[in-house]
């Protein structure tokens, strides 16, 4: 028996979809993310409407979340006016909106050119099922089912579409009940660590101090991962939802979002789904009449990547600095205002609603052997298709790399790749046949983080990719730890000195202490921090040797093993890489031209510019191949 | 650039926050959403309405890279510091762009016409390497085209 006034609410919200559906008229839905208005999206949307608005077409054009497809935004779904047939498309910029509209909207044709594939109803030979898209292709979307489709900033699209019905489900269960079907279902904690998450709501609902509170950890600070973005930007209210059903499970009275500084349009977004829900009724006290009081706070980072463990997070929000705690004790006994405090990820909470709505059984169906459910990946780097997937765990990374990041750009060979993060480690590319599951990372000192899975290829220099990571640490560590902050900026002077071309035999037994002392640390930051280096010695080792020994950087990138020389005085392209050169580093010796080592700074714009008047050379003088250094 | 807010003005924005219930944050970023940065005076003035010191709110303000004590330059360009934009050149965009705008990470120049920021991953990754120029992207960028765009920035 459902509550009868979200029973009223859920009715009242499929009446107008239906409604909404059945209008007559053809609807536009365009994704306005991050991504696509990094890629123009809103000028798309202001040109699309004024090219309706001009042509007097009824067409309702509106704004969703993102398919995934972020490389190719701004995307748009067009639903035919009897709503029997809908195509997704991509690339759409705003200078092409004038003849998207004269042949899609107004001439009802297709635009195979653009079109991704069409997702219900007949295809063409021009415009196949959007399901037999490769990048579609075996992914299962259950977080992901609403984006695209629905009006994020709306709650009764959300409602009509099963929204809120896990919920309902939940006020008629006791606290155990719930505990025990997101224990059954095998929800496991999706930032990496991949404990049950039903098991950490237990501990909340058996703690005795009061009050009790709820934080969803919103702060996807790894970069190159921005699985949980695209959940807020897209479907918001199921991040509402699920801490309210963890509110019931807990018998927490009050939930706090933390949301990263650098995700402002997702603030805004679980902002007005949390303004919606209190509207609704579905937040603040006696909800429904249930008496259940949750108050749920959308709150805003400031730019700490520490902050992404869960006892920075907690003095962030209390105030402080965020540096994370000493623990014990944990925050299921002393959180938030050292009251029992539990923190999930934003996936975490966002499966509760499923999980309710459709059984733990239905829930677990997709699965391996030890991870259930499904995950969201971001696939980002030097390959073709930087892309948010939602899939089971399991596929091999090769299979991912190839089926959902569109395999490595220009067809190079894939060097490596990190799982998960700067704390994450990295793993070298013979090892592709790994599976995207938690275990092999582990048995390797490594692990599958929170989703965002960079790859690198030939290009990229073992030794920078550590002094990039390492540095991220360093200037992330929050200082309480020397371990921590002392031995990352360590780690860093020695990367640099390296990559200078002043590397020791020694300093591969300098890391291994650093290595066997930050484990010391008191947070995951710093116990984690030297994972890359840690890695990174083992799955590359002759690339060390060579820095350190030889004094090679294969790659060419390190600064002070390589060297930019002109290679012809004649070419006419010289002139403009001494105009570009911001250190005017290029001097004239006797009618010769030549690049001054100590004023250059090795950007390589010169090169860029005049690829056959310069050259980069390494310390034995053997010309390096254009195109291999990084980015070139 | 918004001129130095009154102790009066800031009273008011930040009336409505309370101790003891998570309001430093809130309120520290009301305070630079309205004037783009967090003065002295206004450090004093949400200590003071949460009944907490000024040291410790400064403390809070100084942990994190987007809390800003000082007004924003005129243009600034905060660079993409992520992975994605590291494997395509990042670093080198960097190192060229601090050249030729003469400055450090995080610094500005005299005249506040133009400052570096480091910008952090949002996963707009497909733009890589990238910049935010007063917050709009401008990506896929080559070292020379960085160096075109940064002295422009600085009125060459």
């Amino acid at each position: 028996m459902t509550n009868a006034k979200l029973q009223a609410i859920i009715d009242s919200a499929k009446r107008d979809w239906a409604a909404y559906q059945s209008d007559g008229r053809q609807h536009v839905r365009i994704c306005i993310d991050t991504s696509s208005l990094a890629r123009g999206g809103q000028a798309t949307l202001d040109a699309l409407r004024a090219a309706v608005a001009a042509r007097g077409l009824n067409v309702d054009v509106g704004t969703g979340g993102s398919w995934g497809f972020s490389w190719m935004e701004p995307t748009l779904t067009v639903r035919s006016a009897a709503g029997t047939r809908t195509v997704l498309y991509a690339n759409l910029t705003a200078e092409r909106v004038d003849e998207f509209v004269d042949r899609v909207l107004a001439a009802g044709g297709d635009m195979p050119e653009l079109a991704l594939g069409v997702v219900e109803g007949t295809s063409t030979p021009e415009v196949p099922l959007l399901s037999d898209h490769p990048f579609m292709k075996g992914q299962v979307r259950r977080l992901m089912a609403n984006i695209g489709v629905i009006d994020p900033e709306n709650i009764d699209h959300y409602i009509a579409l099963g929204g809120y019905e896990g919920f309902g489900k939940a006020l008629e269960m006791d606290a155990e009940a719930i505990v025990k079907e997101v224990v059954d279902s095998g929800l496991g904690g999706r930032a990496g660590g991949g404990f049950p998450a039903g098991r950490k709501w237990d501990f909340l609902r058996s703690a005795t101090a009061e009050p009790r509170y709820l934080v969803c950890n919103a702060d996807e600070g790894d970069p190159g991962a921005w699985v949980n973005r695209v959940l807020m930007e897209g479907d918001p209210q199921l991040i509402v939802e699920g801490m309210l059903i963890a509110a019931l499970a807990a018998r927490a009275r009050e939930g706090y979002i933390y949301i990263r500084y650098e995700y402002p349009l997702a603030f805004a977004r679980m902002q007005t789904a949390v303004d919606q829900a209190y509207a609704k009724g579905l937040l603040g006290t006696n909800i429904l009449g249930s008496g259940l009081d949750f108050d749920l706070v959308v709150f805003r980072g400031a730019g700490s990547y520490v902050c992404g463990e869960e006892t920075g997070l907690i003095n962030s929000i209390d105030g402080y600095r965020g540096m994370p705690r000493i623990k014990p004790p944990f925050p299921a006994q002393a959180g938030l205002w050292n009251k029992p405090t539990n923190v999930n990820n934003v996936e975490s909470y966002a499966n509760a609603p499923l999980i309710l709505r459709n059984g733990a059984e239905w829930w677990s169906t997709v699965s391996t052997a030890k991870e259930k459910g499904t995950k969201m990946f971001t696939f980002s780097g030097s390959v073709n298709w930087q892309g948010c997937v939602e899939i089971v765990y399991g596929p091999t990374v090769r299979e991912a790399l190839e089926q959902y990041a569109g395999g490595m750009k220009d067809g190079k060979r894939c060097k490596g790749f990190q799982p998960g993060g700067p704390l994450s480690g990295v793993v070298n590319g013979d090892e592709l046949d790994l599976t995207l599951t938690l275990d092999p990372y582990r048995e390797r000192g490594l692990f599958l983080g929170g989703g965002g899975i960079v790859f690198f290829d030939e290009s990229a220099c073992i030794v920078d990719l550590c002094t990039y990571f390492l540095g991220f640490c360093e200037a992330e560590s929050c200082g309480r730890c020397t371990t921590c902050h002392g031995g990352t900026q360590r780690a860093v002077e020695i990367l640099r000195r390296i990559s200078l071309g002043g590397g020791r035999e020694a300093d591969l037994e300098n890391f291994q202490e650093l290595v066997k002392t930050l484990v010391w640390s008191n947070c995951f930051h710093g116990q984690f921090a030297m994972t890359t280096i840690k890695t990174a010695l083992k799955a590359f080792a002759g690339e060390w040797t060579e820095h350190i020994v030889e004094k090679r950087c294969r790659a060419g990138v390190c600064p002070g093993l390589i060297e930019y020389r002109v290679r012809s005085q004649t070419d006419a392209a010289l002139a403009e890489a001494r105009a570009i050169c911001p250190t005017a580093a290029f001097v004239e010796e006797g009618g010769q031209w030549r690049v001054d080592d100590a004023l250059c700074v090795r950007c390589g714009a010169c090169r860029e510019v005049a690829p056959n008047a310069i050259e980069v050379r390494d310390r034995l003088a053997a010309p390096i191949a254009a195109g291999a250094a990084a980015g070139a | 650039m918004q001129p130095e807010p009154t102790l009066e003005e800031l009273r008011g924005l930040v009336a409505d926050f309370q101790p003891g219930r998570g309001h430093v944050m809130p309120a520290l970023h009301r305070v630079q959403d309205r004037y783009g940065y967090i003065s002295r005076a206004a450090i004093e003035v949400v200590a003071r309405q949460l009944n907490t010191t000024p040291a410790l709110v400064y403390g809070t303000v100084s942990f994190y890279d987007d809390f800003r004590t000082h007004p924003r330059p005129e243009t600034e360009i905060a660079w993409c510091s992520g992975p994605a934009c590291r494997l395509r050149g990042g670093d080198r965009i960097r190192e060229a762009i601090q050249q030729t705008l003469e400055l450090p990470l995080g610094g500005e120049s005299e005249d506040h016409r133009y400052g570096l920021h480091v910008g952090q991953c949002n996963g707009t990754c497909s733009e890589a390497p990238q910049v935010w120029v007063n917050g709009e992207v401008v990506g896929n960028l080559s070292v020379s085209a960085a160096i075109r765009l940064a002295r422009e920035v600085k009125g060459e």
